[in-house]
């Protein structure tokens, strides 16, 4: 993972009302060894984390199933056209749940089954802009790409996703598919790049193309294609 | 009833419908038009006779075409038994008095095979025409009477004449419906026969797909069983997992042939469920829609990834990758060795079994490729 020294922790805002897993990601955060994030807010309800002490944190940790009964996927367009950098988690990890949450403009979807491993690093990958894509991520768009009539992924970026989402660590996957483990961290990346330009625009979205071709990850040439993609898509909608 | 069934009914009964609209028009041309018009001057009131004769004629005509197409009359019937009765009546009155058992009253014995047709298609058909057949011999007994021939020879001409009208119509209504009900009985007995012979093909399917089902249960246990027949120690880790794969192959088996909506995944579902129960902690995870498979990918499928979790120490993880054109099955685990790749093959389908992460691990993948 990314490990380049921050100047300041991320700041991290969580809606959670199951106090359990409350715990469960304060301890997860607290033994990273490098503090990267600080949680500053939390609280049941997205308007009350965000009026008080979570205002300006860099990124909003949403589950996505309030125990209320309160599907949060609706609050998400309005979070991300306000600049918000939205990381979903839930228990629904069915690729359609992912797909949606995608699509309403989330910078990425983690599964409660693998919040363990994944939460830190997705929080400062997605406070950097840089994309993450934790395993369930990855089958699920491994499954979205096979279901259109214009897929978007290379044979090549299939493959390590779907190794990926199988469980194996990048090192694994390098191996498998006989290349370097930053290749495979670059397929995965970029396959979570094109997807970005899908459904509607945010600013998130923006910054993350942004940063790709910034990175490297892809060119300019390869954007025009994936928003006229997009638009289509929009136009669907 | 099938259509065959159905057409093969309508044909006798068709048949026997033609034959006694053809009896009654050959009766009333060949007979009844020779007599009115060779005893023409023989007649009180030829006229009277004639017009009998062209009323039976539009009665009968009637009568026919409804029969024939198996419509329902206009009317009632019994108007137009009314009618023919008339016409009995007629004839009689057209008649010179001492004529009313001769030739020339032709109408008397003829009128039954009118009533034939026309209360042919009705259930109550032989109960309706005795009673016409006795109104018509009321009838001609008055006309006897008014003529005043109550003489032995006419009431014993008179008597003669009845039976063999009434034996011939009444037999023949009798006949053509007996052809009927035979038919009837001939579909009814062939329907008996089809379906004891559906019956025993069903039979013999279940017979064989039971024999089917056993050998495969044989070739899913045997191993185990023999293994530990011959003394196995059911507490070494080896004999135990050969067990777990044994009840995992049982397993597949049953979930297999349920009729669930997705029945891969409900296989699966059901091993992994199994695997659990063992303690194992197992993640499931799914993404796609899962298109339709037949049961032999399903097995080449499943098989290898299920002996995987069958195998597994402590923890699986079982993925299940779908789209249209492709399904691919993945078990990553912490099973000690390497098993080799299923008997069960399909086309299209592709199996790996390689170890992974050093040696630690055991990552299977059953890929189906759209043809």
């Amino acid at each position: 993972m990314d490990r380049e020294p921050l100047d300041r922790p991320v700041t991290l805002a969580v809606v959670e009302d199951t106090p359990v897993v409350l715990e469960g990601i304060r301890s997860w955060v607290a033994a990273d060894p490098g503090n990267r994030v600080e949680i500053v807010a939390s609280g049941n309800t997205v308007d009350s984390v965000l009026d008080g002490a979570g205002a300006h944190a860099d990124v909003l940790l949403l589950d996505l199933e309030l125990d209320n009964g309160v599907n949060s996927l609706p609050r998400i367009p309005e979070l991300v056209a306000a600049g918000r950098r939205v990381v979903v988690y839930s228990v629904h990890e069915d690729d359609a749940t992912v797909m949606a949450v995608l699509q309403a403009g989330a910078s990425t979807f983690i599964a409660k089954n693998e919040t363990k491993e994944h939460c830190v690093d997705t929080i400062v990958a997605v406070a950097r802009d840089r994309p993450y894509v934790p395993p369930v991520m990855a089958g699920a768009l491994v499954a979205a790409d096979g279901q259109t009539s214009r897929p978007m992924l290379s044979g090549r970026e299939r493959e390590a996703l779907l190794l990926w989402f199988q469980g194996m660590n990048k090192q694994s996957v390098a191996l498998r598919m006989g290349i370097s483990e930053a290749t495979v961290k670059q397929y995965i990346e970029r396959a979570r790049v094109k997807y970005a330009s899908t459904g509607r625009a945010a600013p998130t979205k923006t910054t993350l193309l942004a940063r790709a071709i910034q990175d490297g990850l892809i060119t300019a040439d390869d954007i025009i294609e994936y928003q006229s993609l997009a638009a289509e898509g929009h136009v669907r909608d | 009833m099938t259509a065959t069934e159905t057409s093969v009914r309508r044909n006798y009964s068709l048949g026997a419908r033609r034959a006694a609209v053809s009896v009654v028009a050959l009766w009333h041309f060949g007979f009844d038009l020779v007599s009115t018009v060779g005893l023409w001057d023989s007649y009180r009131y030829p006229w009277l006779a004639g017009l009998a004769w062209v009323l039976y004629t539009v009665i009968g005509a009637v009568a026919a075409v409804a029969l024939l197409s198996e419509s329902s009359l206009r009317f009632n019937v019994w108007p137009y038994a009314a009618g023919a009765l008339a016409v009995s009546a007629m004839v009689m009155a057209a008649c010179q008095p001492g004529d009313v058992v001769n030739a020339a009253n032709w109408a008397w014995g003829s009128v039954g095979w009118l009533a034939m047709i026309l209360f042919w298609p009705r259930p109550t058909w032989l109960r309706d025409l005795s009673l016409f057949l006795l109104a018509n011999v009321v009838v001609t007994l008055g006309g006897l009477a008014v003529a005043g021939a109550f003489d032995p020879l006419s009431l014993s001409k008179f008597l003669v004449v009845s039976v063999g009208a009434i034996t011939l119509q009444a037999g023949a209504s009798a006949g053509g419906h007996a052809l009927d009900l035979a038919a009837r009985w001939a579909v009814e007995n062939s329907n008996r026969t089809a379906r004891a012979e559906a019956d025993r093909k069903a039979a013999d399917q279940v017979h064989a797909d039971r024999l089917a089902r056993y050998a495969e249960v044989r070739s899913a246990v045997a191993p185990v069983l023999n293994l530990l027949a011959d003394g196995a120690d059911p507490a070494n880790p080896d004999v135990r997992h050969e067990s777990a794969v044994g009840a995992a192959r049982l397993r597949r088996l049953i979930a297999e042939t349920d009729d669930a909506p997705d029945p891969l995944l409900h296989t699966l579902r059901a091993c992994a469920f199994d695997v659990e129960r063992r303690g194992v902690v197992v993640l499931f995870l799914t993404a796609g829609t899962v298109p339709p498979l037949p049961l032999d990918v399903r097995r080449a499928l499943t098989e290898s990834p299920i002996e995987g979790m069958a195998r597994a120490r402590r923890q699986a993880r079982v993925t299940l990758v779908a789209t249209p054109r492709e399904v691919i099955v993945s078990v990553l685990t912490d099973a000690p060795s390497l098993l080799a790749p299923g008997a069960v093959r399909a086309d299209n389908v592709a199996t790996r079994v390689e170890a992974e992460n050093g040696g630690t691990q055991l990552w299977i993948e059953s890929r189906w490729t759209a043809p």
